[in-house]
This record gives C-alpha cells, sequence and structure tokens, in this order.
C-alpha cells in the first residue's frame, strides 16, 4: 500500500517537475483553445449542410451524414495516427501544408487539432441538430412565408434560437475535447501527459502523471458545475414557458 | 367581374397514401374576403398552404395576378426560385400559433424581414413596423418580447409582421382558434378593419359570426373538395346541401 503511495504520490517528484507538466497543461490547453474555435464552427457548418431542404441537395445532406456518422465511429487515436503518418507524403499539397509549423507550433500539434477538428466537428454537429431540431418548425416557416430564403431563415430565426437550448450537452462535448487533448501525446507533443510519462521513465516514479491529472481536474471541475447550472436553468425556462402557454 | 386576385384550378395534394385535395377550384376578386369553413380534415388550412407553396400542390394551377405559380413545381418549401419570390411577396400568410420569433421583440419580428428580404434601411422598417403594431393597437408594446404578450396580441403583432411585406393578398389560418375566448375580437376586429380598407383575403375560421358579416363569399369544404358556396346569407342560412346543413347545425348549437 505504501509502495502504491510513493509511487503515484510522491510529493518531493511533483514538485521538482512542476514547471515542465504546467507547461506541457499550457500545451494542451492551446491545442484546445485552437481546436475548440474551429470544431465549433466546422460543427455548425456540417449540421447547416445536414439541414438543407429539397430533393435536389439530397447528395449533400447524404455526404454530410456520412461524415458524422464516421468520424463518430471511429476512434480518435487512429484519426491522429493516420493523419500525422499520412498528411506528409501527400505529395500535391505544399510543404507548408503537408509539415506545417505555423505560428511557431511543430507540426505534432496541428496534426492533432487537425484531428481533433474532423471528429469533433461530427459531435458538435450532432449536438447543433439537437438544437436547430428543438425550434418549433412553425418558426421556419414563418420566414419563409415572410420571403426570407433557407438560409436567411437559418441565420436571423432558426439558429439563434437553437444555440440557447443546447450549451449544456456542447460544454459536456468541449469538456472531452478537452481531455482527449492528452492523446496527440502518440504523436510527440510535448503536452502534459507525454511530460509526465518522459519524467516517469526518467525518476521510476509516477506522481507526475497524478500531478497532470490535478490540472485537468481543477479546470474541468468548475465546466461541470456549470453545466449543471445550465441544466437547471434550461429546466427552470422549460417549465415556465409551459406555463405561459396554459396561462 | 372584378380583376382576378387569385385562381386556383384543380388543385389537388396528397400526404402519402391520404388525398387531402381533391380537385379543388377557386377565384378570388380583387379586394374579395373569402371565408372557407368545414370540419378538420377537409383540407382548409392544407389548401392555404398551397396558395403560398409552403405545400406545393402535386396537380393543378394557382394563378396569382394572372401568373401561374406552380409551373414546373420543384421539391417544394425549401427550393428558392422566382416562383418562391413572386407568391411570397405578393401573398402573406397568418398561422393559428402565431410563430412569432420568440428571440424578437414585437418591433424586430416586423422589421426583420423588411430589412433581409425588401433591403429597407432600419429606420424605415422601424417606421413602418410602428405604424403597423400602431394599427393593430400595440403601439405601447413595441419592445416587449412574444412571451410576455397575451395569444391575442401575439396574433395581432403576426398580422403586422405579415403586412409589412406589402402583400396584395392575406391567408388566415384559423388565427382565432389557439386564443382563449375573451381575445378573439380583438383579431377578428383587426381582421375586419382590414377587410373594409380593400384586401384580398381567404379566410379559413370557425367564427361562423365573421363570416356572415365580413365575408363577401362562404366556401364549405369536406373531404378534399368544395361542398358549396355561395353568399354567406345562403350558404349560412339556406344550405343546400345536406353536408353543410349537419356542419353548420353542429357548429351554431355550440
Amino acid at each position: 500500500m505504501s509502495q502504491f503511495f510513493t509511487q503515484y504520490f510522491n510529493f518531493d517528484v511533483m514538485r521538482e517537475h512542476f514547471g515542465e507538466v504546467l507547461v506541457g497543461f499550457l500545451q494542451n490547453l492551446l491545442v484546445f483553445a485552437v481546436a475548440a474555435l474551429l470544431a465549433l464552427t466546422w460543427g455548425l457548418v456540417l449540421a447547416l449542410l445536414r439541414q438543407l431542404p429539397g430533393k435536389k441537395l439530397m447528395p449533400i445532406r447524404f455526404v454530410t451524414i456520412a461524415y458524422i456518422d464516421f468520424f463518430r465511429a471511429v476512434p480518435i487515436l487512429i484519426i491522429i495516427l493516420m493523419i500525422s503518418g499520412g498528411v506528409p507524403f501527400l505529395s500535391f499539397l505544399p510543404q507548408e501544408v503537408r509539415i506545417p509549423h505555423w505560428f511557431g507550433r511543430p507540426d505534432p500539434f496541428w496534426y492533432g487539432v487537425a484531428a481533433l477538428v474532423i471528429v469533433y466537428g461530427a459531435f458538435t454537429a450532432e449536438v447543433y441538430r439537437a438544437g436547430i431540431e428543438a425550434v418549433p418548425k412553425g418558426q421556419m416557416e414563418a420566414a419563409r412565408s415572410l420571403g426570407m430564403s433557407h438560409f436567411q431563415a437559418m441565420r436571423h430565426v432558426v439558429v439563434p434560437q437553437g444555440v440557447t437550448k443546447i450549451p449544456a450537452p456542447m460544454l459536456n462535448e468541449l469538456i472531452s475535447l478537452l481531455k482527449d487533448t492528452t492523446l496527440i501525446s502518440v504523436i510527440a507533443l510535448s503536452e502534459s501527459v507525454l511530460v509526465s510519462r518522459e519524467v516517469l521513465s526518467e525518476r521510476l516514479n509516477s506522481s507526475s502523471l497524478t500531478l497532470t491529472a490535478i490540472f485537468f481536474v481543477i479546470i474541468i471541475l468548475p465546466l461541470a458545475r456549470v453545466v449543471d447550472k445550465l441544466i437547471a436553468r434550461q429546466q427552470l425556462k422549460i417549465t415556465r414557458g409551459s406555463h405561459i402557454e396554459v396561462a | 367581374m372584378a380583376e382576378s386576385m387569385l385562381s386556383l384550378k384543380g388543385i389537388q395534394k396528397r400526404f402519402g397514401d391520404l388525398a387531402v385535395l381533391k380537385g379543388v377550384d377557386i377565384d378570388i376578386a380583387k379586394g374579395e374576403v373569402i371565408c372557407i369553413l368545414g370540419p378538420s380534415g377537409s383540407g382548409k388550412s392544407t389548401l392555404l398552404r398551397c396558395v403560398n407553396l409552403l405545400a406545393p400542390p402535386e396537380e393543378g394551377e394557382i394563378f396569382v395576378e394572372g401568373h401561374d405559380i406552380c409551373k414546373g413545381p420543384g421539391s417544394g418549401a425549401g427550393e428558392q426560385s422566382w416562383q418562391l419570390d413572386y407568391v411570397r411577396q405578393r401573398v402573406g400568410i397568418v398561422f393559428q400559433q402565431f410563430n412569432l420569433f420568440s428571440h424578437k421583440t414585437a418591433l424586430e419580428n416586423v422589421t426583420l424581414a423588411q430589412e433581409k428580404v425588401l433591403g429597407r434601411s432600419k429606420a424605415e422598417a422601424r417606421a413602418k413596423a410602428t405604424e403597423l403594431l400602431e394599427r393593430v393597437g400595440l403601439g405601447d408594446q413595441l419592445g416587449q418580447y412574444p412571451e410576455t404578450l397575451s395569444g391575442g396580441q401575439q396574433q395581432r403583432v403576426a398580422i403586422a409582421r405579415a403586412l409589412a411585406m406589402e402583400p396584395h393578398v392575406m391567408l388566415f389560418d384559423e388565427v382565432t382558434s389557439a386564443l382563449d375566448p375573451e381575445l378573439v375580437k380583438e383579431v377578428l376586429d383587426t381582421m375586419r378593419e382590414l377587410a373594409e380598407e380593400g384586401m384580398t383575403m381567404m379566410v379559413v375560421t370557425h367564427e361562423i359570426g365573421f363570416a356572415r358579416e365580413v365575408a363577401d363569399r362562404v366556401i364549405f369544404m369536406d373531404g378534399g373538395v368544395i361542398v358549396e358556396e355561395g353568399p354567406p346569407a345562403e350558404v349560412l342560412e339556406n344550405p343546400k346541401e345536406e353536408r353543410t346543413k349537419q356542419f353548420l347545425g353542429l357548429v351554431l348549437d355550440r
């Protein structure tokens, strides 16, 4: 038991490597910030493509649904490995895309961001879809009957109402995204888990991993409480709303 | 015969195996007010949704001010085509469930499409919206969100919203059916004023009193066809058809 304790809770190891692990964790946060921004945008684009009306646009809807289903099914780890292993050899792409070093970040950073955006775009698209579909059909009809195009109706009427219904599930996706940034350690991005494992092999002690876990908990726990608050507020709105309907 | 505003010929509409409209012909002259009565499921609402192409008919022709808007019907409500633009610039609709944009104030509900569709400036749209909302008696509610308005007020905002697009024909789809009894009158009064100003109107309603008073012509529908039509005095007081008598008996007994 005490062996377990010294292996995972050696405070000397934590203290001595605190700086390195923290720098690694900041790398996680940076990947998260970039990937979250792009995934939220890409997911909305996918959700809108999925909602395109009419028979003519069926192929676009079909391809979008296939994309969403596929990337929700494949493990992210595989996507990360395929991108970092494959993209450098796509000779038709320019050098700075095959091996990107944009904004002073190494190529594993961008391969990881790409993989997370591709996958989390699919997940957030489903959340947006739930929000869009929760807006009563009459809203779209009213907008169209006033002469707005499908896109105008989406832009000004449906999406603004839809997104107010989904902050809680969206935040859950973002929490999950933040944790999945650690997967990029497999392609040698010096983020917190990779740094911790280097400490592990150097000191033969796992406390750096515990420290990393603590960092994640500190960031994510408050977010989880925010999710609870949002859900409670949404429930209140629903009950209040139905009360107004009746009154 | 006055100038034709709206002309429906042989309209047929089905939802899957269910034939909802089985060949409907109606001519509406400019300035005419038509009330359509009939039991639920008779196809009245579907007919209105056909006219503004929210649910385009499978068969038949619809002429709005002489132009056939069903020529080469596409897959319908989703597609943008000259027919859709043409119809929606000329035909306004008010729904049973109001369908006000719930994230917008009364004023914004009325300005949104003016700005985005007609390209009016903010100030222009605002002026028009204020004038219309005052006209329907809501000049003091401009900044209210739909959820704080009563059903009758919401429906009057919806009427103002449709009028802001300066339609030539207005369709009313059971606009008082979702209202509490004491709120029905304010909405009907607004519609009555509109009729007096000469608006061409196609009104699906269960308000027999309104039909008797305001309609130039009453149409009774059942099972997807027109059973009987004529001046309100004739159709409502001396119906010829057995189905009409039955229906009016049930409605007026209440």
